[in-house]
């Protein structure tokens, strides 16, 4: 059998050839050269903080390095142990080695808006601890830091996934789960949020970067890379022990009975009760979904967040939701699309239908987040930053809900969903679609944010409302478009293509 | 009588690529007939124009009298149509297939017994409440085949309706299209089982490269003599 890096190298090799637009490759060779470029924006303006800035900055730079192995750790669990170069369903014929499959994941880590952020962050706060000299060598401690997290939470990943075949695993996981939020919330309540992030290990990777070259740096750093080379073996190996374990649970939960509910009044009612189903009888959608209420939620309880500073999180969240199947909104109805198409309706019924289910999972999201946020946010909100958090909620969820559509109607994708690592979009565009929802959602709140220091409670909602009717604008012209029976067929085409 | 199914010109372009190069058929009320040809000879695009789910790129279409290009949703209304992939909703049950198709085609109170009857009639009745997504290949056939017979369709349009499926479900599709024919309806059956298409059709269709390049009673079609003549109209 071939070694994994060739066959490593042959499906990489693969899924760029299954990259058809000159203008999807073209994005995919600039973002390395936008990220190294980034990165160095970043490190040279390390030197124009000021003072304060820069005392306030090292003092968090362990939370940020902690902030990263929470990421590291999420990220490859909500994708069911990591993301694939090309969907297992398609390579059930072909030998392919569970270490190909581990290293296909720590390939695509970086294809993920959040993980390139959270460098960034990294990157910046390397810069701050290294202004005195020493910037090589605490680049490559922070290298060391980031790969060596990313592979051991890809591990840590595929031993979750292997525990959870059968049932007693599952409640295993289900219970650390547990255990892990009861003990943040204790953290938190109990006021002991310093000393836990005092306690964190991440201090050790921080004062070895300050120090520079010496034993201190010498000894983490080898540390990291050791770890890391563990890391690959250990992964690899929990890896293939995941996939060879029965699934107890029927493989993929796909032959599962459900409880028969009524018929609903209305076609778009009846629509919509088959969308909500589609989504949450997908275990990648489901996992997605809890995960997105339920950390940003403990991390905003956690943080005590400012009340100007919930402004800018609805927009972060609707984002999040967006990506978890909005960006390819028709592929919820896979083979099944070809027979919708052939039943006699409004074809747009089909699209308002996934629309109103997009709008209550983001919504559901955002509530949540400013529910638990607004719990330990010091002070009263003024009537500004009320309406400024309102409005940022509508304005930002509005966006999304407007860009899934236009982007559902003009780059569909087949995803079947079937299995725990499917995901709705290929890794390219899913980086492509997050940036294109993150970005002006995040710029949203930040605006709004703007808006919420104004002595006039008005003042928010007069910023938002054109921000709004721009969006529903976009959105009503989305479902025209998809009211195209030409646009409408490659849609079709596309989802159920088998 | 006007034929429920009539096809005239039908021309469908993938790009540089012409997947139905002028189709022409009429087909007649009770009666059935079968469309046969090799692999990529058009059949199933022809039969995704005539449901309309694609568009053709010139042609007309006309079902039950009405010209497709100009009521789309009342051609639909007429039309029963199994895919010849898939064509079902992977997350959703086959009850929630029949209860969506109910009110999207306004069907009355009545449904859920045809509904059960069919369900029954094809042995899915003990799967009626299961995720789809984890069917057989062959349960799935016999599903689609279910939705697109659920409505008394004036037009049965079956795209591979045996394709890996058992004999008790071979045998109740036959049902099906004889039903069908009994009440009035036209069906138009794809298939490559040639004398599964010599059973449920009287007449049988040859598509090559997108146009019908012959057409024959089914019965001729039968034998050694049949299949000579079969070979040589698609090669």
């Amino acid at each position: 059998m071939t070694s994994a890096l060739v066959q490593l190298r042959a499906l990489a090799w693969l899924r760029w050839q299954m990259v058809r637009s000159p203008g999807a490759r073209a994005a995919l060779c600039l973002s390395p050269i936008l990220l190294i470029w980034m990165v160095q924006l970043v490190v040279s303006s390390a030197a124009s903080l000021t003072h304060p800035a820069l005392v306030a900055a090292l003092e968090l730079a362990p939370a940020a390095f902690l902030g990263f192995g929470v990421l590291a750790v999420v990220a490859p669990l909500t994708a069911g142990g990591g993301n694939e170069i090309v969907p297992s369903s398609q390579l059930v014929v072909y030998p392919v080695r569970p270490r190909t499959l581990f290293l296909g994941g720590l390939l695509l880590a970086p294809a993920n808006l959040v993980w390139v952020v959270q460098l960034l962050v990294l990157t910046a706060e390397t810069a701050y601890l290294t202004l005195d000299g020493h910037r090589l060598a605490g680049g490559v401690t922070t290298t060391a830091f980031v790969v060596c997290l990313t592979i051991l939470g890809q591990a840590l990943a595929w031993g979750v996934v292997g525990l959870r075949q059968t049932r007693v695993g599952r409640r295993v996981v289900g219970g650390m789960s547990a255990a892990l939020v009861v003990a943040a919330v204790l953290i938190v309540r109990g006021g002991l949020g310093n000393r836990f992030l005092d306690a964190s290990p991440t201090h050790t990777v921080v004062r070895a970067i300050a120090a520079g070259p010496g034993q201190r740096w010498l000894v983490t750093t080898a540390a990291l890379l050791l770890a890391s080379a563990g890391g690959v073996v250990l992964g690899a190996r929990a890896c293939g022990w995941a996939l060879s374990r029965p699934n107890d649970a029927t493989a993929t939960g796909t032959s599962v009975v459900v409880r028969r509910r009524p018929a609903r009044r209305t076609a778009l009612a009846e629509l919509i009760a088959v969308d909500r189903a589609s989504v949450w009888r997908a275990s990648a959608l489901r996992r997605g979904g809890l995960v997105l209420a339920v950390l940003p939620g403990v991390a905003a309880i956690g943080a005590a967040i400012p009340w100007q500073s919930l402004v800018v999180l609805p927009g972060l969240v609707a984002a999040g939701a967006g990506l978890l199947f909005g960006v390819n909104a028709f592929c919820l109805d896979g083979s099944g699309a070809v027979w919708l198409a052939s039943l006699p309706h409004d074809p747009r019924l089909v699209a308002r239908a996934k629309v109103h289910v997009l709008v209550e999972t983001i919504a559901t999201s955002i509530a949540v987040v400013l529910v638990a946020g607004s719990l330990r946010s010091p002070g009263t909100p003024t009537a500004a930053q009320v309406t400024a958090i309102l409005a940022s909620a509508l304005a930002s969820g509005a966006m999304v809900v407007a860009t899934c559509l236009a982007l559902s109607v003009r780059r569909p994708h087949r995803a079947d969903l079937n299995g725990p690592r499917d995901a709705v979009a290929p890794p390219g565009a899913l980086t492509l679609a997050s940036a294109r929802l993150a970005l002006p959602a995040g710029l949203i709140g930040f605006v709004l944010e703007g808006a919420s220091h104004s002595e006039q409670w008005w003042v928010p909602a007069v910023v938002a409302a054109p921000i709004i009717a721009a969006c529903l604008l976009w959105l009503a012209r989305s479902l025209a478009r998809y009211a195209d029976p030409q646009v409408r067929s490659r849609i079709v085409q596309t989802v159920s293509a088998g | 009588m006007d034929p429920v199914l009539l096809a005239s010109g039908l021309v469908v372009d993938f790009g540089a690529v012409r997947a139905v190069d002028g189709f022409d058929l009429s087909v007649g009320a009770g009666t059935s007939v079968a469309l046969v040809g090799r692999n990529g000879a058009g059949k199933s695009t022809t039969m995704r124009v005539l449901a309309g789910v694609l568009p053709p790129t010139s042609g007309t279409v006309v079902i039950a009298g009405v010209d497709a290009a100009h009521d789309a949703a009342a051609v639909r209304a007429a039309v029963g149509y199994c895919p010849d992939v898939g064509g079902l909703i992977p997350r959703a049950t086959p009850w929630e297939h029949l209860q969506l198709a109910a009110r999207l085609r306004g069907m009355d109170g009545d449904w859920r017994s045809r509904g059960r009857d069919l369900l029954e009639q094809f042995e899915l009745a003990d799967a009626a409440d299961r995720v789809t997504a984890g069917f057989s290949h062959g349960m799935g056939r016999r599903l689609s085949v279910v939705l697109a017979a659920f409505h008394r369709p004036k037009l049965l349009l079956l795209d591979e309706p045996f394709d890996g499926v058992d004999p008790l479900g071979v045998e109740a599709t036959l049902r099906v299209v004889a039903e069908a024919r009994a009440e009035g309806a036209a069906a138009l059956v794809s298939t490559h089982l040639l004398h599964l298409a010599v059973e449920a059709c009287e007449e049988a269709v040859v598509l090559k490269g997108g146009r019908v390049v012959g057409a024959a009673p089914a019965g001729e079609l039968v034998g050694e003599a049949g299949r000579a003549r079969y070979r040589e109209l698609i090669t």
